[in-house]
This record gives C-alpha cells, structure tokens and sequence, in this order.
C-alpha cells in the first residue's frame, strides 16, 4: 500500500516551493473550502524513509490555536485583575481559522505520516505542535513514534529543500512548550497589568488617549531606553573644556598634533601647562612607526546586524526590514532572515553561493574575482543557534522581478555576504609622538593600500588621510603653531533605532525574531514618536566633543507615525508599512504618556522596576532553560507568575505614584 | 626576662618613627595617643598604630609645624612662573576633582550607581558600542579611566595650595583617595603656583579623616551638578 503522508507548511508560499521542488512540478492543485489562499498540493513522491508516497501538502496561516480566558473572566469589570493569574485559559481554534483547520483535519483522517514544514524556529515549532494535536485529534496513530516528524531547512532552495525532504527529525517539544509557557504569560502578566493600569489612569485621560493603555513585558522597558534617553538630552548641562593644539609645518604639508590629554575641564590648569610647552620653545619626536593595519571585514549577517544596519543604511525601520527580509526568504532568494548565528558552518560551500552572483548585479564582477583568487574565508562571530546559517543569498535574482524596496535589502544582503568572503581592507598606519615641555602630542597617517572588501562593501568607509611629512626619532623643531582651544560638551542625541536595537540586544531583552515588534508595539501604542534626525556631521578630530555626535536637527521638526504593529506569525508577509524611509535616521522621541508610564512605574521605587529590563532579560533566559532541558514550562510559568504578582501587589499599593506622574506628564502637559 | 618599656622610651620610639615617616607629631598629640595604647605591646605593633591613628587626624593639630615640614606661605602666587619645593613636605588632601571627565558624566555616572544599575546581576548597559575594527589589536573599552586628577592640599600650618597630578599617580584617585588622606611631596615642582604631581616627587600616605570624608562624598553629587551648571569663567 502506497504510504499517505500529510506536509504542512506554515504559509502558502512555502508550501507551493516545497511541493514544486518535490515533485518536480507535476503538482495537482486543489482549493480548500472556506479559504481562498490555502491550496492543497498532490503529488508523489519517494521518501527514503517510507518509499513511494502519496503526499498532500498544505499549510496554515500562522498560529492555528488562539487563547484566551473563559468566557467569565473576558470581561474587564468581571473580576480584580489580579485573578488572571490563575484563571483558567481556553484554547480555541478562531473563526478565521476555522476553515484551514478543517482541512487538517480532513487530510489528516487518512494519512500514516504527518510531515511538518514550519518555519524552523521556536515558534515555528509550536505552530507545528498545534497542527500536530489538530491532526491527531481525529487521527490518533499519528501520535505513535515516528509518525509525526518535521523537516530542517533554512531557505527554499531546491537541493536544499529535497535534503531537508529526506532527513526528518522529531518535533522538539522542548522548543514548543518554551513558546507555549511565554503564550501564556504574556497572556496572564500582559491582561492582568494592562487592566490594572488602564483602569487606574483611564479616567485622567482625555481624547485620543483615553483607550487601552496597556502593558507589555519587553515594551515597557524598550520604552524605558527610548525615556531615559530623552531625559538624558533634556537635563543636560554643556561644559567648557579646553585643549592645546600644536601645529607644524614641514616639506610644504601642515600636521596637526592632537594633544595626549585630549582636553581638561579646567582652564588654570591648561593655561599653566601651555606656557611650559611655549617655555621649552622646540619639541622634540619621541617616536615614528610605520605598521601595518587593516580594517577588517564584517561579520557574517544576523538578524540584530541586518535590522541595524537597514536603520542605518537603508534607512527602513527595523520592522519594515524584516517583512521585506521574509518576503525574500519566501520566495527563495535569501536564507531565513531569523538567526543569531554570526559563523558559517565549516562545511558550508561557499564558493558554490559566490558562483551564483556572477550573473548579474553590480557586483558580479567582483564575485567573479572571489572566485578567481580573492576569496577569504569568513571571520567567525561568537554566536551560533545552532538553527540557522548566517543570512547569506541563496540564488541569484533577477532585480527586475524584486520590487524597488524588496531590491535593496537583497543588494545589502548579497553586498555583505560577498564582502565576509573577501580579504579585510590593508592599509600602512604611521603614527607620530612629541614631546613639547612635558606635554605629548601625537599626529598619525593612514594610507589605504588595498581596498578589498571595501569595493563591494561601500557602507564601510576607510580612506588615506593627508600624507605626512617624513620626521626622524630624534629629530627637533620649533612648532610653528601652538595655541589653546575651547569646545563645550554637546548632549547625546535622542535614541535612534540602531541605538535601539543594540541596546535591547545588549541588555538581553527581546530576541532577535521579536525585538522590531516590541519596537512597533510602542511606536503603535503612542508611547513614542519618530522623528528623522539631521544628518550628523562628520566627526571631525579637530571637534572631539564629550558626548556622542553633536546633535543639530537640520531637518524640520517632522512627525513621523510609527507604522502599524507587526502581525507576530499570524499574517502573511505583506504589509504596507512603508517605515521611515526619510533622508535622516528616525530617532525616537517619548510622548508624555510614555513618559508618565516609565517615571510613575520607576518613582514606586521597586528593587525591580517594571520599566528596567532585569524581569524580561530573566524571562528570556528562562524560555532558553526551557528549550535546553533544563526547566519544564510549568516551572518557568510558576516562577514568573510569582514575581509578577509580587510586583503587582507592590503596584497596587503605590498606584498614587502612578497618577502623579501622569497628572505631571500628562494632564498638566496637554494645558 | 620581659621588660616593659617606660613611659618615655615608648614616646620616643614612636615619635622618631613618625618623623621617619614625615608625620613628625606634637607633644600634645603624643599626650593624648599615650593613653590608649597598652606599653607592654611590641613597639613595632605601636609604632604601626600611631601611625594609622596620625593618619587620621587633622594636620594641624596633630603634626609639629615645624618650617621644615610646610609649605612656604607665598606658595600659591600665581606670578612665580616656576620654583622648586626643598625637602619633604608634607600635606593633606581637602579636595579630588577630576577634570579629564566632564562634571555632568561624572554626575550621571553617580546616579546610574545609585538606580543600581552597577549591581551585579542588575547591570544595564547604556551605551551599545559599535565594532569599530580599525585595526586588529583595538579592543573596545568598556570603563573609561579616570583622571587627570586636580587636588586641593593643606598643610600643617594651614596654607593651602592646589596640585594637579601631572602623571598618573597610583593611590590617586576619586575612589581610592580620601578627604583627609596625606602625602609627602618631595623637591616638587610649583609653576605659577600650582603643585605639579609626578610619581617621583609624591608619595601617598593614605588615611582619610572620617568626618571630612563623609560630608564630602555625601555632598559629591550635588556639587558636580553645581559645577556642572556654571558658565566659563566661575569657578574651576
């Protein structure tokens, strides 16, 4: 008997790749009742695990199950908030969704194997567990051994796709319950805090703001950087500073010595230090050396490094990036846009990716010296998942076929992906020193002698300063300039998003899947704002100022809208967002709402602040203790609902604090 | 056979010791220590205790102002373009700024410790370093050093002068150095009246006078903010 086996894939596109590379693209396509983008694809094809099959594949859009509270607790004034903690959950499949479970369900009753083909990520691996108990609900010897399995991909290409075909691995429940576990704490701490508070402030209000005022483990503190930030610009106070710069001349080019000391903060000291250089009249050269230097090339891509850099550099927000980033996975042009993983695996064939981009693209020619003997192995990060391979190109794309913005997000992922195979950029530093008095000076010089990586890589910058003039170790002269010069310190700016991102990174909130959505989950909320930022001038070393760049807002005061929220894994691809696509990086700037939120919350003065990243950095190691063994998502859910509800009942009593901070932010601000 | 030491032998002992150590004391000073110290304990363990219990006093009161051991009154006129300071002088330490770091930073950074943002296990990282890679051997500092440091010193008779740390000193600085906290300048150079610190020419003492201490770490944030806040010309 011809085996039956049932392919589900979490998205239509995937599902039509899958199925096309399978069979070769003798497909029978039927449509499903009740949907209209979910397709069932037939065809046959021989699993060398089971032999000639008969195969079904279809797919889900997303999360199959929802939950919510039983129907007692739905509404807001039926009980304290309080009791969401231990309110009993039920799990449902919604009416959107009923139609793609029916036909599951349907395909299902008949099959012996029941192949998975979600995402392979955490929450890929729960929707699978989902399409698992759907099916094996109407058809239990699919819960036997062996007989649920799920495939390991990270991009649809063809080779790799038919690999992936023939060596199935086991649902790892450790990973669904992981997500299972967070489902239901967002549920508990984010409705019993998001009630809490509204119900607590609503009524000062007014307008457009009186709604939901809800609360969110990783957003409230995202929104608590982007607060501290804005108070930071606000409170600060510039101060004078003074520094001394030498200057000579020799063989006709003007060196500028930059002072060891950079500059002080206090003008006797500086002026009495200046007149003994001026007292010793010559300065002497206390070293020369000629090395070589590099700048190295990047590290390969991660998902952290890809939403930076597209603030940065494509000036698209982070969330924007990342739906353009699925769609190019989706159709098979990238590798799964959702990695930590900064090092390629060993074995990987990378030349045989470099030989795809010699067909076209600006950069097929230096793809084509890659191949030619100028490839390099790539530097290897320190971080590896374990899941995925760095985001690299996996085909080679016709731009024509890519929409303008889906274009330039590829460019940046072929760009970087041929630069790690490139050589780092070598150059030759000279670096000078002198004493003049007992105060040191130092100038230095770079010349670029081989670009390398740079040529096809043009986000990096590195260029030959002015040549220096030739100067002994030994050698005396007579500065032809010396004089001191004043600055004032300059505030940092308001965060921007790449700021935002590292900061979230750094502090272990949010992962590398979720942070754009935590990003516009506040911006959606009106907790914050965009706003694009002037260009920066180029820091120039005869500027230093103490803080980061100055700030000087060039471009008019805009109000850039935050998109709409991300539609975590239920909807398709594509959105409309069309992010910040302004000339500027957008910086961030809180609104008095969000304001009031993280002041009232940290004014309560906990050990713990709701508004510091401490609880959710916890979270997130938690989930990972889950997916490595070490914790069951019981114990995980137990242990946060404990310290959540302790930081609730804390809540409840200082609720005063809270409404002062909003009556000061908020009520008093709108006068 | 043990013999304890008499009265005279024992403040001798300790008195020629401190003049070793350039905290010659006052017979008043002597006085008051003798009392509280058993004589039958070794002298070396007195001698040690003395020391520590000088250490902690008001210079002026505690230490012989003999001309020998303090600074010349006209020390800090500003028109002598350089001089040379004899002999060991020794001081004590009524202020610390450092003024390679704006007061601001510096204000910031006392609040994000006190947030408790230092705390193990409860740090937050606020500035997200970008990979520079310029070169191989950079390695991205984490803490900025503190310093140079500028100190307001004082001696026995009470004259003040300020000194700024010209090279870095070890036992110099706003952490490790107390208020209060003593040192012995040796053949230091002054330029336009303002001590110029270097390693052969200080040594630190230590010790800290508790009541100044205090008041003066109590007082820190607050005064970095003042400063702060200041335009060009007042103060610093």
């Amino acid at each position: 008997m011809v085996t039956k086996v049932l392919c589900v894939a979490e998205k239509p596109s995937i599902a039509k790749a899958v199925a096309n590379h399978l069979s070769g693209n003798q497909v029978t396509t039927r449509n499903v009742t009740g949907n209209v983008y979910t397709k069932n694809y037939e065809f046959h094809y021989n699993f060398a695990t089971w032999g000639n099959c008969d195969v079904v594949m279809t797919s889900v859009a997303g999360h199959l199950l929802s939950h919510d509270f039983a129907s007692q607790y739905r509404s807001w004034r039926s009980c304290d908030p309080s009791a969401l903690f231990e309110a009993t959950i039920d799990t449902f499949v919604e009416d959107g969704k009923k139609a793609i479970s029916k036909n599951i369900e349907v395909q299902a009753r008949y099959a012996q194997i029941l192949y998975i083909w979600t995402d392979c990520d955490r929450e890929g691996e729960n929707i699978g567990s989902e399409i698992r108990d759907v099916a094996t609900k109407i058809n239990q010897r699919l819960r036997d051994p062996g007989k649920t399995v799920r495939a390991r991909f990270s991009n649809i290409e063809r080779a790799h796709i038919i690999d992936a075909a023939r060596n199935p691995v086991p649902l790892d429940d450790a990973q669904a319950n992981a997500v299972a576990s967070r489902i239901e704490l967002d549920l508990r701490i984010g409705a019993s805090f998001t009630r809490n508070l509204t119900l607590s402030i609503q009524h000062m209000l007014q307008g457009e703001e009186k709604r939901v005022v809800s609360y969110g483990s990783c957003q409230f503190p995202t929104l608590g950087f982007v607060v501290e930030r804005y108070f930071r610009v606000r409170n600060f106070l510039p101060e004078p500073f003074w520094t001394i710069k030498v200057m000579h001349e020799k063989e006709g080019i003007k060196v500028n010595f930059r002072w060891a000391r950079n500059h002080l903060f206090d003008r006797m000291v500086v002026v009495i230090l200046f007149e003994r250089c001026l007292q010793a009249k010559t300065a002497k050269v206390t070293k020369v050396s000629t090395k070589p230097t590099s700048k190295w090339k990047p590290l390969p891509l991660t998902t952290v490094e890809l939403q930076k850099c597209g603030s940065r550099f494509l000036r698209m927000d982070s969330h924007r990036v990342m739906q353009l980033a699925e769609q190019l996975y989706q159709r098979g042009w990238i590798s799964y846009p959702r990695t930590e993983t900064d090092q390629f695996d060993r074995g990987m064939d990378l030349r045989a990716l470099v030989q795809k981009q010699i067909q076209g693209g600006p950069w097929r020619q230096f793809a084509q010296g890659l191949l030619d003997g100028g490839f390099s192995a790539p530097r290897n990060g320190r971080n590896n998942d374990k899941a995925h391979p760095p985001i690299h190109p996996v085909n080679f794309v016709d731009p024509s076929v890519l929409t303008h913005e889906e274009q330039r997000v590829h460019e940046f992922v072929v760009r970087r992906f041929l630069a790690c195979c490139s050589q780092d950029a070598r150059g030759s530093k000279t670096d000078i020193s002198i004493l003049y008095g007992m105060e040191t000076f130092s100038t230095s010089g770079l010349v670029v002698l081989e670009r390398n990586y740079l040529d096809v890589y043009p986000y990096d910058k590195w260029t030959s300063s002015q040549d220096l003039p030739n100067f002994r170790e030994g050698e005396v002269f007579e500065p032809a300039e010396a004089r001191i010069h004043d600055g004032k310190t300059s505030p940092p700016g308001y965060l921007t998003e790449p700021e935002l991102i590292s900061l979230m990174d750094v502090n272990g909130i949010g992962t590398d899947a979720t942070m754009a959505e935590h990003i516009a989950k506040i911006k959606e909320r009106a907790y914050v704002e965009t706003r694009p930022r002037g260009r920066q001038p180029r820091r120039d070393d005869e500027d230093v100022s103490e803080e980061e760049q100055p700030f000087k807002p060039e471009v008019a005061r805009g109000r850039g809208r935050g998109r709409t929220a991300g539609r975590g894994r239920g909807g398709r691809g594509g959105g409309n967002a069309r992010g910040g696509g302004n000339s500027g990086v957008q910086e961030f700037i809180p609104t008095t709402l969000g304001v009031a939120l993280i002041e009232g919350y940290e004014n309560m003065g906990f050990e713990i602040s709701l508004a510091k990243p401490f609880l959710r950095k916890e979270m997130e190691l938690k989930m990972k203790a889950i997916c490595e063994g070490r914790k069951t998502g019981r114990e995980v859910v137990q242990e946060t609902i404990d310290q959540y509800r302790a930081v609730y009942a804390r809540t409840q009593q200082r609720l005063d604090v809270l409404r002062a901070s909003v009556q000061r932010y908020v009520v008093a601000g709108n006068g | 056979m043990a013999t304890t030491a008499s009265t005279t032998e024992v403040k001798n002992a300790i008195g020629q010791y401190l003049i070793s150590k350039n905290v010659p004391p006052t017979q008043s000073w002597l006085r008051d220590f003798l009392p509280s110290i058993r004589l039958n304990t070794p002298i070396v363990a007195l001698q040690k205790t003395a020391l520590f219990r000088i250490l902690c006093t008001d210079l002026r009161s505690s230490v012989s102002q003999a001309s020998a051991t303090v600074l010349p009154s006209d020390i800090s006129a500003p028109e002598v373009k350089e001089r040379r300071l004899d002999g060991a002088i020794t001081v004590q330490v009524l202020d610390i700024e450092d003024i390679g770091h704006s007061r601001w930073s510096q204000f910031e950074n006392l609040e994000a410790v006190e947030r408790g943002e230092m705390t193990k296990g409860r740090e937050i990282i606020r500035v997200a370093d970008e990979e520079t890679n310029t070169d191989p051997n950079h390695t991205a500092t984490g803490e900025t050093s503190s310093g140079p440091h500028k100190l307001l010193l004082q001696d026995a008779k009470g004259t003040k002068v300020y000194a700024f740390e010209m090279e870095a000193v070890s036992g110099v600085g706003v952490q490790q150095l107390f208020i209060g906290a003593k040192l012995v300048l040796r053949d230091a150079l002054v330029a336009r009246g303002v001590v110029m610190l270097q390693v052969r020419s200080v040594e630190v003492l230590g010790g800290k006078v508790e009541a100044w201490d205090k008041k003066w770490r109590g007082e820190r944030k607050e005064m970095l903010k003042r400063k702060a806040g200041m335009q060009e010309g007042e103060g610093g």
